[in-house]
């Protein structure tokens, strides 16, 4: 018998947003931070690892409301305004 | 900048086996169902289906989280078919799952998380009687068609049509019974106060549907009789340390039997006095919760109740109205606790035909 396909075609994964940064000299990195404990310790290691050893220029941190929530349009606004490159966690 | 989606919004007929028992099975194949045996969505049942709503088959009703497939009129329909749906349930469907769609229900956030979170659909206003939607005696449990098929149509629509397979998008730890259904409507016949769609700004002759992120049903006996010490003992139960209510600042619920809520009308409470009450006495010391929840406590509340230390008294919602209570269930002495997933608000929509 014939029988209705009850799926949806998933939204295509953007693979065209994928833009590989070369190197990060002169870069400015973003971090979201994902509110699980220490995420903003590491995420402040790693700011000044990125500085003091690859040469980047900035560094911004955000931190989202909370863990299960996306972070708000202004933030991913601000971030794809202002960062060559953006460094966001899952997970704890 | 997102690619745009292939033009498939009508959805396609496939070859399946003509014997019942190998369909069933071909739809398990393709993990097209939720474990039970499904009714095989024909185009003669689809079109049924369709014949209960004045929308085109096409119409794109909400992309659904978390894989942002579009929710044609169609393909709920083809779900609501699967599930068991009487043709006339549509409109609540497509109700639903604009409600669910909506930003401050974070269903992307529900659909893929360790969380056991379920969608808890409440109907209220004419429509629950006409569908015979069960608000009294088992109202959460088995043995109602629409209470039993219209939680279990959602559920196939969140999977099959926003993508989230179990152990796949789908990141519970253990979920819960009630991700097959969990749908009642409100016992507005017998609550002492205005139903849940009137206090959330529709007519009591509208028809509504409201989502909930539930994380479970927790039931509380008490045979208190007055209403200073039913908030007391409700108000007791609803604090627990590993709560995501309290950690995140969330949406707590209670099912109130008919015969707690006339105890609690005859004490003299509003509806918003009883909300202002249990937010007060179910306030709990912070350092009930494991340190790590505390520390993910200051993190995500800090910013709006101000400097959180061990001796905080935390309250589950952010304000009194933060509480949900609805009144349903037979007679006895039981309400319901529905702990919530706490990162999700609870959204209405009308039930338009």
């Amino acid at each position: 018998m014939q029988v209705y396909d009850p799926t949806a075609p998933m939204a295509a994964p953007a693979e065209d947003l994928r833009q590989r940064v070369a190197d990060l000299s002169g870069k400015v990195i973003g971090f979201i931070d994902n509110t699980k404990p220490n995420f903003n310790l590491l995420a402040q290691d790693l700011g000044e690892l990125l500085l003091e050893r690859y040469g980047v220029k900035a560094v911004i941190q955000k931190r989202k409301r909370s863990v299960a929530t996306a972070a708000p349009n202004e933030v991913l606004e601000e971030l794809a305004r202002e960062c060559d490159l953006v460094i966001t966690g899952s997970g704890d | 900048m997102n690619r745009p989606l292939s033009p498939l919004t009508r959805a396609t007929l496939v070859e399946a086996p003509d014997d019942l028992d190998e369909l069933i099975e071909f739809f398990h194949a393709r993990r097209w169902s939720d474990g039970l045996p499904i009714v095989p969505p024909t185009r003669e049942r689809v079109a049924r289906m369709l014949s209960c709503t004045q929308r085109k088959p096409d119409e794109i009703i909400a992309k659904v989280a978390p894989g942002f497939g579009e929710a044609t009129v169609e393909r709920i329909a083809i779900n609501a078919v699967m599930a068991g749906c009487r043709p006339d349930y549509l409109p609540v469907l497509i109700a639903a799952t604009q409600a669910m769609s909506a930003p401050e229900f974070n269903l992307q956030g529900i659909q893929a998380t360790t969380n056991p979170v379920a969608v808890w659909l409440i109907i209220n206003g004419p429509i629950a009687e006409q569908l015979s939607v069960n608000a009294g005696p088992n109202c959460l449990g088995q043995g109602t068609v629409a209470n039993a098929t219209l939680g279990r149509a959602l559920r196939l629509i969140m999977q099959n049509i926003g993508g989230a397979l179990p152990g796949d998008m789908d990141r519970a730890t253990h979920g819960q019974p009630g991700k097959f259904s969990f749908c009642c409507a409100e016992n507005e016949a017998q609550s002492p106060w205005p139903p849940l769609h009137v206090e959330r700004g529709f007519k009591r002759e509208q028809s509504t549907v409201t989502v909930v992120g539930a994380a479970g049903t927790h039931n509380m006996n008490t045979h208190a009789d007055n209403a200073d010490e039913l908030l007391r003992v409700i108000a007791d139960t609803m604090m627990f340390p590993a709560s995501n209510d309290y950690w995140i600042g969330g949406e707590p619920w209670l099912v109130l039997g008919p015969q707690h809520a006339a105890i609690l009308h005859a004490g003299g409470l509003s509806k918003a006095e009883v909300k202002r009450r249990l937010w007060e006495e179910s306030k709990m010391p912070a350092r009930r919760m494991a340190a790590r929840e505390l520390q993910r406590t200051q993190a995500v509340r800090e910013s709006k109740i101000g400097p959180i230390n061990e001796d905080t008294m935390l309250a589950a919602a952010d304000g009194p109205e933060g509480i949900g209570i609805l009144v349903a269930g037979g007679p006895g002495t039981h309400s319901v606790y529905v702990a919530s997933f706490g990162d999700a608000r609870a959204v209405t929509r009308e039930v338009i035909a």
